[in-house]
């Protein structure tokens, strides 16, 4: 008898669990619908009370707003793109640049490594916040006030980058890389050849959190950039908010061409991201 | 005799990776002298974008220096800290930081850990919850609180939704313009976006705690409540420790909903948080000083989380 009470009280917990989850998981949710349904809707009905939650027509002038922009110089199709390039050459750069460092630290002996190794994590101590004035300062001395250069070279490589892929490295088969010496081929033809191709999984987990963090970077390029035409997405949208003339559903509008991109990234490599949040991240990050 | 020896040294050489008996061959120089090369780049990148900008900010915070005036800046020795100390603003904002990460970190590492717990408990659908949870982390920081200023609107989704709970009709929260509630705000849109973020890495934790173990106390009789406290509990101390630290990082560095929620006309004080505060300083008021100053205090509090951090992770394994 007292078996089929713990029964029953075990299946009670396990019904509340359920509902908690699926309550939860639709309050985070909310949000996101909220910001896909208002981006079909005129202003007036996404202020209704209570929120209509189905668009009663496909509005799509929000989305004519979004990329036209309330001056009509359809400069949002520049931003994104603007974004795209940024984002996609800090990747390249990142990826190239932290493997390179790895594979020196990880697979050769001389004199000083450690300390190198020691320098460079060391700066995974330093947030961005604190060294962005100096920084601003220093992009200023070197003349890359408002150039996609500050967007995108002192962001080339990163501490955690170097980490992750000489923790990779250190295991990687010597045997394999011994071979490619024995066949004649060159030091940076094995990086190439040899190295790389087969470090995909690290690598895959580094670009994806590099995309990210400049896809998503605000505080930097609001420092360094004042022309429209060299705005980001995050700056234009913070642009587009202070407008007077921007209405709710072409600023939803916006916000939901600005995250499409992530959305389709994230279904295609759902594995990266997930198991890239479980690599600590550090430094820039 | 002589296999001993021989033995006995490739035995240390292994255990030591120092060589006894080659000596460095030309080819091996060669090898060393590219394993420096591939490192170059590493040496010249972060000696101009991290070394040489911390140590400029370290000497900028002792001179009163102007943003745009072409002046020799002028040694104040500590002036500038002296000055924050003294500063209402700066405190105002050391309170605005204080409250923002001590109220988004603690729930976040609860309901975090609460969800993994949960989520691992179940059979199926834990990818579709994981999934779900993690989807704000998606968007940037600028767009989720973009959405959230819409649904804090005196006729938005908030106020309709609390009115509901609370049953107080057409009752406006001011979630806009209350100092108490606009704080709350801030950390609720960060609460949203992160929730996920940090599930996933406990259900990773959890994840890694060896069946068998939860398998013998069920069979010792052990109850889920049991089992939780412990068993998982102590076992993903270290994953709690890394994941709160990091919480407790990231929301020291907060600043996109608090510069957005100010811009579109939320007043400054409340969410004044310390690199609002430093962009503020530097770009508004020009105060290069002050603001590398206010870096430094922002860098030193960062450094000692990040050590706790770095010896959280050192002993991180744990023995099952």
């Amino acid at each position: 008898m007292p078996k089929q009470k713990k029964y029953i009280f075990s299946s009670i917990t396990d019904i509340l669990i359920w509902i908690l989850l699926i309550v939860f998981a639709i309050m985070v949710l909310v949000p996101l619908v909220f910001m896909f349904t208002a981006s079909f809707m005129p202003a007036n009905d996404i202020m209704t009370i209570p929120f209509p939650w189905i668009p009663k027509t496909f509005y799509i002038e929000n989305y004519k707003q979004a990329f036209r922009g309330n001056d009509g110089s359809y400069i949002f199709l520049r931003n994104i793109l603007n974004s795209f390039i940024v984002a996609a050459l800090t990747t390249i750069g990142t990826i190239f640049l932290c493997s390179i460092t790895g594979y020196g630290l990880a697979k050769f002996e001389y004199k000083g490594r450690n300390f190198i190794l020691i320098m460079i994590l060391s700066t995974m101590m330093i947030p961005f916040e604190a060294i962005m004035v100096p920084l601003y300062l220093t992009i200023t001395n070197l003349g890359w006030q408002d150039t996609y250069a500050a967007l995108i070279i002192p962001f080339l490589m990163s501490a955690f980058g170097v980490f992750l892929m000489r923790q990779f490295l250190i295991t990687f088969p010597d045997e394999l890389l011994d071979a490619a010496r024995i066949d004649g081929a060159s030091e940076i033809g094995i990086f190439f050849k040899v190295v790389l191709p087969n470090s995909i999984p690290p690598l895959a987990t580094l670009a994806v959190l590099t995309f990210r963090y400049q896809w998503d970077s605000l505080l930097w390029p609001l420092l360094v950039i004042q022309t429209p035409k060299k705005k980001t997405i995050p700056l234009y949208i913070v642009h587009f908010a202070e407008e007077k003339f921007t209405n709710e559903g072409a600023l939803m509008a916006a916000a939901a061409i600005a995250s499409i991109p992530m959305i389709i990234l994230f279904l295609m490599l759902t594995k990266y991201f997930i198991g890239g949040s479980n690599v600590y991240t550090g430094g820039k990050e | 005799m002589l296999a001993c020896v021989v033995r006995g040294v490739i035995f240390i050489k292994k255990k030591t990776g120092i060589d006894f008996i080659k000596k460095k061959t030309g080819i091996e120089k060669k090898k060393a002298r590219w394993g420096f090369i591939f490192t170059i780049p590493a040496i010249i990148f972060f000696s101009i974008f991290s070394f040489y900008p911390i140590i400029n900010a370290f000497i900028t915070s002792f001179y009163k220096k102007d943003l745009l005036s072409l002046s020799k800046p002028q040694f104040i020795g500590l002036g500038n800290y002296k000055y924050l100390i003294h500063s209402e603003s700066f405190w105002n904002s050391v309170k605005a930081t204080t409250i923002f990460t001590v109220g988004t970190f603690i729930p976040l590492v609860i309901m975090s850990l609460i969800l993994a717990v949960f989520i691992s408990s179940r059979k199926r659908f834990q990818k579709f919850f994981q999934m779900a949870y993690y989807s704000p982390a998606l968007l940037s920081s600028v767009v989720a609180a973009t959405i959230w200023l819409l649904m804090f609107d005196p006729r938005g989704l908030a106020n309709q939704f609390l009115n509901f709970i609370l049953n107080t009709p057409g009752k406006d929260y001011k979630w806009l313009t209350n100092p108490s509630i606009l704080r709350l705000a801030t950390i609720l849109v960060y609460f949203w976006k992160y929730i996920g973020y940090f599930t996933v890495i406990f259900i990773t934790g959890i994840a890694s705690i060896p069946q068998t173990i939860n398998e013998a106390a069920r069979i010792d009789g052990a109850n889920r409540w049991q089992v939780f406290t412990r068993i998982t509990l102590p076992l993903i101390k270290p994953t709690t420790l890394l994941v709160s630290i990091m919480a407790m990082t990231r929301c020291l560095k907060t600043f996109s909903t608090q510069y957005l929620f100010t811009q579109s006309g939320a007043p400054l004080k409340p969410i004044d948080v310390i690199t609002l505060n430093i962009y503020n300083t530097a770009i508004r008021d020009h105060q290069i000083g002050r603001a590398s100053a206010m870096s430094i205090i922002l860098f030193v509090i960062i450094l000692a989380l990040t050590m706790i951090q770095f010896k959280v992770s050192k002993a991180e394994e744990v023995q099952y």
